[in-house]
């Protein structure tokens, strides 16, 4: 499948803003499974310095600064990417999870090396024993690690509220997991604590997802926001992703934008200005799947 | 003690009486002056010699004058913790810590070979990563550690240095060997002191110091601002170098700003700072000018709020941008802190053989860490005798001492360590040697650390020759730990083998002084809070001087027929004060009858925007940014307005109480005012100072005069009579009018002559004077927007007439002086945003943008 994403941030500020710096995360990055035809950065006001380059994890990143007073500042991010379904193991197939943390831990291999990254705190996502004792059920002794995976994947569906009102970014690990509800990234960040806390390696995966319309019914332009979701490390195999929200093993409707430890790694967009009193930010997301003739 | 049953002479000849009397008895272990036959070791010995002629009571009285120096030069260090930051006094010790010449190049080589070291495994952590992957280095002691910023990764510093400062703590034990205690490599603290301590020496014993043969810091200090100002990008001729520090809260903020001076770095803060086009920029009054290199005094993660911790308000936004696009240099790199982690100790001695291919001349204390099972049970098995840190931790947190743990206390710590156990690092406790320390009138052993420090220079490091020692009677284990920790300081002295260099930094004796009388390099943060700090303070004196006189009529006098007055004071103290709706308004009847609750309020809520309280704060406040550029006494007269105790005594003060408060704080304002006009060099910062007092006074004139006189009530002649006394006008009038208060020849004092320092046209004229010389990036032809304000306000002034003013219309209303001061009072805030925005539009804080949550929409 080819996508043609849409993704616009608006500020608008009630004094001007004389100065701005932002660091965007805005750019498909390609994978086994997708490849990234065409990508394209919006800003108006028009910067006066833009800087592009990969990230620790590789994510495309770009730096731009506005140097004139404004009261709105737009960013439009265009990706056109071609995924393709993602080979996934048969879960039985898959290590015991002990193996996969005992792994780890003597890590020499250099894919081995970049999945140790995953497995240690982060700002967002700190191990502890409750996480550890909420993922214990799913990870009997000896159980397939890919079993186990998709096992917590669905408790956590079943046992979590998708409330966009009950957290904010800020709202801690722990607090997620006592009221049991929250938001994407709240799921991603949760099963990626349960995970590390048993040793586990596991990353956030920063996107979109095509939301399928009912049948009969045209697709709704915008109501799409951007999505997050998780990625185990599995070895022999590599990454595999997992979207608690959705209950499934992505396929060729979750499109990849960046990778990282947590949110904080690869937020879509922060910056630090001078000015502008209060603010109002609009976003919004059109993923519209393109004819393949078109590319 | 080793051989303590050898001889022990009754007498020793060179610990004669006094002074050294019974320190040998008194030593217990390795002691740096004596050795194991309690003999005085040779190269301490021209020190006593010399000590010892100069005898206990000379000693005694030098010291004396070197605390006083102390005091003088405002050496202190700020203890956290302490709710009002209070400064302590920096504790120097006279006796030296002396080193002789073969041992100090012994240690040279060590130390500069551990600096080899660490800077390679910072350059590979931050580059290719092969310790890593070769894993000689465990990732986990990196991936795990705060201190491994990901965005620094890959940085290129110049010419591939990535330490350019660095300490290390020795200490020795009883075997004579001398271990490493602790690494600091993210903002190496201490060397400040370390030259403080020898000047301070060197000049209370200058003969002691000549007559040893002392090594000299100053050639160290050169090399260090060599490599400085090698590393600019740009202008390697003479590159603007800052010092970059959290500001004077921060512990160590007498030693950022005497190393600034010393260096001829300019000290600055984040805010002082700012990122455009790629470059950093300092913000001057005289406009931005580029920076091409920063020592700075802030830790890693602080340094960047927009790509490292986003919470960080002593950072500059973007400098990491800057540092990609090649355009400045940070000392150290940024990212160095990783170095400090305690854990990595425990594999430099297999790291050395591998990247120099050498023995590590100096060993670590030895340490385990908990993330190697080796190191695990190890642990475990010596709690109550090893010291445990964690391995993120920083060393301004104090260390676990297992020995002092309760038993409960050791299982919690236990169960801890067994959770995480590659968050733990045990380190063994060593005994420290000891050096004589000066207490009352004989010398005491106390333990020791020796810091010491090295700079980058080309193609290896330079190691200082001396260093801080710091000394402690009692808890040696945690003097490793921070120079917050322990009872004092030692100057340390190595012995020269040849001739002593004299090169010297310190000004007037290589380098002509440079003269400056400029204003142009004043920070733009210094103007804005002088100009603030005269607004408050002018504006606690206005405010000052209306509850007086209100409180004065309130006390003395009784019931409203005999003070008609009184109501429109306090409606103008609602005013003045802008605490709508108080006297005027709805409800004002009630209040105006019974004031006391709402005067209360006024003068001791400090929540209260506009009370008194509250405006005193913000003086303080101000004046605590500044401190650098007043004066002691002027700081001084500014403590002794106890807030606490204001707020505290005074709501429960009879009023007749708080008036005597009141006349004493007219007193302490005016001697502040009086101090600024005496004491300050007529520069930018005092230009900007005067400025907040002339424009709050002209404001409060303006206020009162208008809030009052608007119409004529039968009041009119007492009111005319507080006015004057308000605005301390009534012997001047008294004198030019003997007794007859009308309103034309009063409004002719207090508005238009220029001759009456407390009328509103002096106000003006002062500002037109401070504004024409203030400093200017371009000359410019016509007159700028701040000089047309002033210029119309003062012509308006001196056109008005006064009779004219105090005319009456048909209903009783002063028209004419109504429009005029409707006029003047709306040109007051256009010059002050005509002010800012010439001189100080780029202060701006930067904060940071809210950013989106995922799926927060569907």
């Amino acid at each position: 499948m080819i996508y043609r994403i849409a993704h616009s941030t608006i500020y608008q500020y009630s004094d001007p803003v004389t100065f701005c710096q932002n660091l965007v995360h805005l750019t498909a990055r390609q994978s086994p499974w997708q490849a990234c035809k065409q990508s394209q950065l919006l800003v108006n006001p028009l910067p006066a310095v833009t800087a592009s380059r990969l990230d620790y994890f590789g994510n495309p990143t770009t730096y731009f600064s506005i140097q004139e007073p404004h009261y709105r500042l737009s960013v439009t991010a265009i990706n056109v990417a071609a995924l393709t379904i993602p080979v996934t193991p048969l879960a039985s197939s898959t290590p015991p999870w002990e193996v996969v943390r005992d792994m780890i831990r003597s890590a020499r291999s250099d894919l081995r090396l970049e999945a140790c990254q995953y497995v240690v705190d982060s700002p967002y996502v700190a191990s502890s024993s409750a996480l550890a004792e909420y993922a214990r059920p799913s990870f009997p002794p000896r159980r397939p690690l890919l079993e186990g995976v998709l096992d917590l994947m669905q408790r956590i569906h079943r046992e979590f509220r998708y409330d966009s009102r009950a957290t904010t970014l800020a709202t801690p690990l722990q607090e997620v997991l006592a009221g049991r509800r929250g938001v994407c990234q709240d799921f991603a960040h949760l099963q990626i604590g349960c995970l590390r806390s048993l040793g586990l390696p596991a990353r956030y995966v920063s996107g979109y997802l095509l939301t399928t319309p009912p049948p009969g019914q045209p697709r709704l332009i915008g109501a799409d926001a951007s999505h997050a979701w998780l990625s185990v490390f599995c070895p022999e195999h590599g990454w595999i992703d997992i979207d608690p929200t959705n209950n499934v093993i992505p396929s060729d409707k979750h499109i990849l934008l960046a990778w990282g430890r947590d949110y904080d790694d690869v937020s879509p967009m922060k910056g630090v200005i001078l000015g502008g009193g209060s603010h109002t930010l609009t976003v919004s997301v059109d993923v519209i799947p393109v004819a393949e003739a078109m590319f | 003690m080793i051989g303590s049953n050898a001889t022990i002479p009754a007498a020793h000849p060179s610990l004669p009486g006094g002074l050294g009397q019974g320190y040998d008895q008194l030593v217990a272990g390795h002691d740096e002056m004596i050795d194991a036959q309690r003999e005085v070791r040779p190269h301490w010995q021209s020190l006593l010699r010399a000590l010892n002629q100069l005898g206990t009571s000379e000693l005694a009285r030098r010291w004396e004058e070197a605390r006083h120096l102390i005091r003088e030069n405002g050496v202190t260090y700020n203890i956290h913790g302490d709710p009002r930051g209070l400064d302590r006094p920096w504790q120097l010790d006279p006796i030296p810590l002396v080193i002789n010449a073969s041992e100090a190049s012994i240690l040279e080589a060590g130390l500069i070979q551990r600096a080899r070291l660490l800077e390679m495994i910072l350059a590979d952590i931050y580059g290719p990563q092969h310790l890593l992957r070769q894993g000689q280095l465990p990732w986990e002691l990196i991936f795990a550690h705060p201190g491994f910023l990901r965005p620094c990764h890959g940085l290129r510093p110049p010419g591939q240095r990535y330490l350019h400062l660095y300490a290390v703590d020795l200490g020795r034990t009883s075997d004579g060997t001398i271990w490493a205690l602790g690494d600091r490599t993210e903002t190496p603290a201490g060397m400040g002191y370390a030259l403080e301590n020898r000047i301070i020496l060197s000049r209370t014993l200058p003969d002691v110091f000549r007559d040893c043969g002392v090594q000299r810091l100053a050639l160290f200090f050169r090399s260090m601002r060599e490599t400085l100002r090698l590393m600019a990008p740009h202008n390697h001729d003479n590159p603007r170098i800052v010092l970059l520090t959290p500001g004077p809260s921060t512990d160590n903020y007498f030693e950022h700003a005497y190393l600034a001076r010393y260096l001829g770095h300019v000290l600055a803060e984040g805010a002082d700072l700012t990122v455009r086009d790629n470059r950093v920029y300092l913000k001057l009054l005289g406009g931005l000018q580029p920076v091409d290199v920063i020592v700075r005094r802030l830790d890693d993660a602080m340094c960047d709020p927009l790509e490292l911790r986003g919470d960080s308000f002593h950072g500059v936004p973007g400098l990491l941008q800057a540092l990609r696009a090649g355009n400045v240099a940070v000392a150290n790199t940024l990212g160095s802190g990783i170095l400090e982690s305690p854990a990595l100790a425990a594999f430099l001695p297999s790291l050395c053989r591998s990247l120099l291919g050498e023995d590590l001349k100096i060993s670590s204390a030895p340490v385990w860490w908990c993330g190697e099972t080796n190191g695990l049970d190890h642990v475990l098995s010596n709690l109550s005798r090893l010291i445990l840190r964690r391995v993120s931790q920083n060393h301004r947190q104090h260390p676990i001492v297992g020995s002092h743990l309760t038993t409960q206390q050791r299982e919690d710590l236990r169960d801890r360590i067994c959770a995480r156990p590659a968050d733990y690092v045990g380190q063994e406790p060593l005994q420290l040697s000891t050096a004589p320390v000066l207490a009352g009138q004989r010398l005491e052993p106390w333990s020791l650390v020796l810091r010491a420090f090295l700079t980058a220079v080309e193609g290896g490091f330079a190691v200082m020759p001396g260093g801080l020692t710091r000394v402690a009677s009692n808890a040696p284990e945690l003097l490793a730990t921070s120079l917050q920790s322990g009872g004092g300081s030692k100057d340390t002295w190595v012995l020269a083998s040849g001739p002593v260099s004299t090169f010297s930094l310190l000004r007037g004796t290589v380098q002509p002084v440079e003269l400056n009388r400029g204003g142009g390099d004043l920070p733009s943060r210094a103007a804005d809070n002088l100009f603030w700090m005269g607004r408050y303070a002018e504006r606690a004196e206005g405010v000052v001087r209306l509850f007086r006189a209100i409180l004065v009529r309130l006390t003395e006098w009784s019931g409203l027929i005999e003070v008609p007055e009184l109501p429109l004071l306090l409606r103008a103290l609602t005013q003045l004060t802008q605490t709508f709706p108080g006297f005027t308004g709805v409800g004002a009847e009630v209040r105006l009858a019974n004031p006391e609750t709402e005067i209360r309020s006024l003068l001791f809520d400090r929540h209260r925007p506009g009370s008194l309280a509250a405006t005193f704060e913000g003086l303080q406040r101000v004046a605590s940014m500044v401190r650098d550029r007043i004066s002691t006494d002027m700081w001084r007269i500014l403590n002794s307005l106890d807030l606490d105790d204001w707020g505290a005594r005074g709501i429960q003060r009879p009023l007749t109480a708080v008036l005597g408060l009141l006349n004493q704080m007219v007193l302490t304002l005016a001697a502040f005012g009086g101090l600024a006009a005496e004491s300050m060099t007529r520069g930018a910062g005092w230009r900007f100072l005067d400025m907040g007092r002339k424009l709050e006074r002209a404001a409060n004139i303006l206020s009162l005069i208008r809030s009052t006189m608007r119409e004529k009530t039968t009041a009119e002649g007492p009111l005319l009579e507080a006015l004057l006394e308000i605005l301390d006008s009534t012997m001047t009038f008294r004198r030019r009018y003997l007794n007859s208060v009308a309103p034309a020849p009063a409004l002719d004092l207090l508005l238009a002559d220029e001759t009456n320092p407390r009328s509103l046209a002096f106000q003006l004229v002062q500002l037109a004077e401070d504004i024409d010389n203030l400093p200017r990036a371009q000359p410019t032809a016509g007159r700028t927007p701040e000089q047309r304000v002033i210029l119309s306000m003062v012509t308006a002034v001196r056109l008005a007439e006064v009779l004219s003013l105090s005319q009456l219309n048909e209903q009783n209303q002063r028209s004419n002086l109504e429009e005029f001061l409707a006029r003047l009072e709306s040109d007051l805030p256009l010059l002050s945003d005509a002010i800012t925005s010439s001189f100080l539009s780029h202060l701006q804080l930067s904060r940071q943008l809210a950013s989106e949550q995922p799926g927060s929409r569907s």
